[in-house]
């Protein structure tokens, strides 16, 4: 090892080292060079591009939902609210792994697996990438303090504020009000180009009753605006706005407090009210019992609630009873005896002698009387029009009825909106049947018969009328002959809304106005006519309604009616033993009007009151009728009718001078 | 700047000037040094406080790392070089003893068990001490021996170099690995290893790599070779920061977007932004212009550096400082081609202005043994 200091030459080692250095040296500057060319490469050359896809990945233009318009009843009461709720949402693209992330979530608060399908359904509907899908509606503090905490294990999940739809009357205003509920898929593909961008971002639609029909009107225009999102998808900042235009307010001639009186008249029945003012056609109380809970479907509601709505077979909640059918049953008679005054088949002095049963010439069949199967037996008597009424008097109006015939019937009832719908905005209602030659041939194909007319004219057989239909003739009858067709909206942003009714209803015409006063006055006798000496010749309903009140300070017009559900034959019926069951006994129906036969002042309300399986028509479906006019005219208008007499009298006299 | 020939010149002559320049002698310190690694560290501390997004806190610890740093180059500038010469052998070996316990006791963090918890130390990564360790080693062993050197010194140069490298491998610690390593084969360049050895070394390695990226490569380290290629393969993946810090880069334009104003970074699209990914920060908000700022005051310090080897009075001291500012280039160059898209991603930090911890001081430690290199050399 001696020789290795000798061998070491220093100055050519220094030499060695500095040309070694040297070409360091030049290796960095070409490295440093080449990194420059990248460099300008990606500021300089590509500036545009990079520039663009910087703003790409930070700016979003996305949509802002309108307030949805309120719904406010003719006291100025809120009937559909928006309130503010926190949502739990994903953006489905800025999650790595779906399950993974539900998972996870689900160890922090809890999802049911009805929220999973549900958020998977949302998910399956045609959405625009990069929109944010709710998984939770209405999150709570402490749900939202869990999510809060663990953002960052949490790309894609975001809380969202939203307003959404509240019913502060819940059940009261379900079916005429109607409930939003989110959008469908059916209703995503029915969307024209301007709707689906206009639903751009909003969750919901009204599905039903007042909300869908001025679903226009409600929602509003969508609005817009850019923002910067970071890269966890969360807004940092608004950087351009355009308003969304807020739907519009509307009010309603919904009256909630006769709502509210409606449906506790109906007590544990099963049924629907409609109650119209007569003056302006406003449908002041449209109730069907039992109601639901429209905010349920509001945030989704859950398989398991849902599915107790739509099982219950008996009480069929979800079922619009106020808008669908029934057989009228001896309601129809006023109507039937003014087209027999009008086409004069009977006069004032008409009568029959009635032996209880009704039989068409050459047939065997005996049409018997349904008001008297459960009373004593034979028949009214002596019988004209009037009695017919008050009495309602079956086998008057079967003879009246084979004489009028169908054609005329048919004619004559589809004056007062029989078999067709004459609501201006609620146009789900259904039509019912007025039955008719053409009618039978096209949709049983069978010709008409004559017994088929016989059972038409109680308002049985074919015929089948909503309660709406039959609030909206009583209406008419109240107005004598005046058509004011029946509508929910009043005001659109405290403006008086008047409907511009491209086909609109003529009114009943009769030879001699006299006709009305004598129709009036037969259907007060129903209510007002009391027990005297002869047989039978009280008002049906004046047991249930004017002596339960004798001091009843108006009176009231009306028609009560029973229909047969099934045909259960009269030894059952009058046998003490067998017990009807419920869902087989008749429906029990009332129509009436109020203030009648005032020279003062003209009816205010018009009621149809429908009873499933109520059995009696005047002591079941009456009484309610008579507290929802009582609660109108004295609570709500607070009429006073005393004075109006008196000033009344006061006119009179002043006349008489 | 020229205080060698300055020194000579003015012999005698001015007073004040010599007593300046003794202070800074006395202090064994170098004062370009010194103002480029200053400046640096400043515009670093600025640039992190906009990529942590104005946290005061961030900022601060840094800071402190730096002061710390500081203050451990001027100590080990009173050393004389040539004590770190004598004890070269027995630093390795403890080096390598630490890398061996680490196996042993060593803590992991961020997948990494590099970490040593000795009792009454902090505790700290022996694989960083190797950083230098290494090239002071290979700067005594081939400084003693005739250059260029011969073929079996570079064979016992290879081991000394591979068995460290080898250790910290082990830890999962490749960035670390790769780095000792260069500082090692670093003195070998600069020692005259003759050019066809290199050549064919580099031949042989290019001809390797493909056997190592089929039979060797962890699947993490092929997504990196493959997404360096086309980060498009899978853009939220493997190529989501390469494809975000290009258009951090790229959207700085000529002048940036200001300070404060980077809406890839302030925006969190860019992952590691204080850390490794900090030049995207520092090329989106001051562009093209604060980039070739930052290149030029690397340059000064680079050219400052190799001149205190080419003057070194010694062969240990001119290979020693040799690796030391070849190894800084060697971090300055790899992650700011990494984080433009020249070379594929690997985890390095760009010195001076990424946040950390160990990595710092050791970075100064280097820059303590240049000083002592180039004060030390004429007082004897």
């Amino acid at each position: 090892m001696a020789g290795k200091w000798q061998l070491k030459d220093h100055e050519a080692e220094r030499a060695l080292f500095s040309h070694r250095l040297a070409v360091a040296g030049v290796f960095v500057l070409l490295l440093f060079a080449a990194l420059i060319i990248k460099l300008i490469n990606l500021q300089v050359s590509q500036y545009e591009y990079f520039s663009a896809r910087s703003d790409g990945n930070r700016l979003h233009s996305q949509y802002v939902p309108p307030a949805r318009g309120l719904i406010y009843d003719n006291r100025g009461q809120l009937l559909a609210d928006n309130q503010p709720i926190f949502n739990l949402t994903i953006v489905q693209e800025q999650v790595a792994d779906l399950e993974e992330t539900l998972d996870y979530l689900d160890s922090l608060i809890d999802l049911s697996d009805d929220e999973r399908e549900q958020f998977t359904n949302r998910l399956r509907r045609n959405r625009v990438p990069f929109t944010s899908v709710p998984l939770r509606y209405v999150l709570s503090e402490v749900d939202k303090s869990k999510i809060a905490v663990n953002n960052f294990k949490l790309p894609g999940i975001a809380i969202e504020p939203q307003f959404v739809r509240q019913y502060p009357f819940a059940d009261l205003t379900a079916h005429s009000v109607g409930y939003v509920s989110e959008i469908n898929r059916a209703e995503l593909e029915s969307f024209d180009e301007e709707e689906r961008e206009n639903y751009g971002g909003t969750n919901h639609i009204g599905k039903t009753g007042i909300e869908r029909t001025y679903e226009d009107l409600l929602h509003g225009r969508v609005g817009y605006e850019i923002v910067e999102k970071n890269n966890r998808g969360q807004v940092m900042r608004r950087l351009d706005r355009t308003d969304p235009i807020a739907g519009k307010n509307i009010s309603l001639y919904l009256d909630s407090q006769l709502q509210i009186v409606a449906e506790e008249a109906l007590g544990g029945f099963r049924g629907a009210v409609v109650a119209i003012d007569p003056n302006t056609g406003g449908i002041l109380a449209m109730v069907s019992k039992p109601g639901f809970d429209p905010n349920l479907f509001v945030t989704g509601i859950s398989t398991k609630n849902y599915s107790v709505l739509v099982t219950d077979e008996i009480n069929t909640p979800l079922f619009d009873r106020s808008t669908n059918p029934y057989p009228p049953g001896s309601t129809v008679k006023p109507f039937l005896g003014l087209g027999g005054l009008q086409h004069g088949l009977v006069d004032y002095e008409f009568t029959i002698e009635d032996p209880g049963y009704f039989r068409l010439p050459g047939v065997s069949y005996r049409w018997g009387d349904y008001t008297l199967r459960t009373a004593i037996g034979g028949g009214h008597g002596h019988t004209n029009l009037q009695k017919a009424i008050y009495q309602s008097c079956d086998t008057f109006f079967y003879d009246l009825g084979n004489r009028m015939g169908i054609d005329t019937m048919h004619s004559f009832m589809s004056q007062f909106g029989f078999g067709e719908n004459f609501a201006v905005d609620i146009n789900y209602a259904r039509t019912g049947v007025l039955p008719s030659r053409d009618w039978k041939r096209e949709t049983r194909g069978e010709p008409w018969y004559p017994g088929d007319t016989i059972n038409s004219s109680i308002g049985q057989g074919y015929m089948w009328a909503t309660p709406l239909q039959l609030a909206t003739a009583a209406s008419i009858i109240a107005n004598k002959g005046k058509v004011v067709q029946p509508r929910m909206l009043k005001a659109i942003d405290g403006e008086p809304y008047l409907p511009d009714i491209r086909d609109p209803v003529s009114d009943v015409l009769v030879n001699d106005p006299d006709y009305w006063r004598y129709i009036e006055e037969s259907m007060t006798m129903v209510v007002h006519r009391a027990y005297n000496d002869v047989f039978r010749e009280y008002g049906t309903a004046y047991e249930a309604i004017a002596m339960e009140d004798r001091e009843m300070p108006y009176r009231m017009a009306g028609k009560s009616g029973s229909a047969q559900v099934v045909g259960i034959s009269q030894e059952i019926l009058q046998s003490e033993d067998i017990q009807v069951s419920d869902p087989n006994k008749d429906h029990a129906l009332f129509i009436s009007y109020a203030p009648a036969e005032s020279p003062n002042i003209k009816p205010q309300i018009a009621i149809a009151v429908f009873v499933e399986n109520g059995e009696h028509g005047s002591s079941v479906a009456g009484p309610i009728a008579k507290s929802i006019t009582d609660a109108y005219l004295l609570d709500i208008l607070q009429i006073d009718f005393a004075a109006l007499d008196s000033a009344g009298d006061e006119l009179i006299a002043l006349v008489d001078e | 700047m020229n205080n060698q020939d300055f020194i000579r010149q003015s012999d005698g002559l001015d007073s004040q000037s010599r007593y300046t320049q003794s202070i800074w002698r006395t202090l064994h310190t170098d004062p370009p040094l010194l103002v480029g690694i200053s400046v640096l560290c400043g515009f670093g501390l600025f640039v992190l406080f906009s990529a942590s997004g104005g946290d005061v806190s961030v900022v601060r610890r840094q800071g402190l790392t730096m002061v710390v740093g500081f203050v451990v180059m001027i100590i080990v500038a009173q050393f004389n070089v040539h004590f770190f010469r004598q004890w070269a052998p027995t630093l390795y070996a403890a080096g390598v003893g630490l890398l061996g316990l680490v196996l042993v006791i060593g803590v992991e963090a961020n997948g990494a068990k590099s970490w040593l918890d000795l009792p009454g130390l902090p505790s700290f990564q022996p694989s960083e001490l190797m950083k230098f360790v290494v090239p002071m080693l290979m700067a005594w062993y081939l400084a003693s021996r005739p250059l260029p050197p011969r073929f079996k010194h570079l064979f016992w140069s290879a081991v000394l170099i591979l068995v460290p490298a080898a250790l910290i491998i082990i830890q999962n610690d490749t960035g670390t690995a790769i780095m000792v390593t260069m500082s090692g084969i670093f003195v070998v360049l600069l020692a005259g290893i003759r050019w066809r050895i290199v050549i064919a070394g580099f031949i042989a390695l290019l001809l390797a790599s493909p056997a190592w990226f089929i039979f060797l490569a962890q699947e993490h380290q092929k997504n990196r070779i493959l997404t360096f290629f086309n980060p498009y393969r899978d853009p939220t993946g493997a190529g989501y920061n390469i494809i975000q810090s290009q258009i951090a880069i790229g959207s700085g334009g000529i002048y940036g977007k200001g300070w404060g104003e980077g809406a890839q970074s302030h925006l969190d699209f860019i992952p590691e932004s204080n850390t490794d990914f900090i030049l995207a920060v520092l090329a989106e908000e001051f562009g093209l212009l604060g980039v070739l700022f930052l290149i030029s005051m690397y340059l000064f310090v680079l050219v400052r550096g190799c001149y205190i080897a080419y003057v070194a009075n010694d062969m240990f001291s001119r290979l020693l400082a040799g690796s030391i500012i070849l190894t800084f280039f060697f971090y300055v160059f790899v992650n700011m081609a990494m984080v433009s898209g020249l070379l594929p991603v690997i985890g390095l930090p760009l010195p001076l202005m990424s946040r950390g911890g160990t990595s710092v001081v050791t970075l100064f430690i280097g820059f303590g043994l240049l000083m002592s290199i180039q004060t030390h050399g004429y007082s004897r």
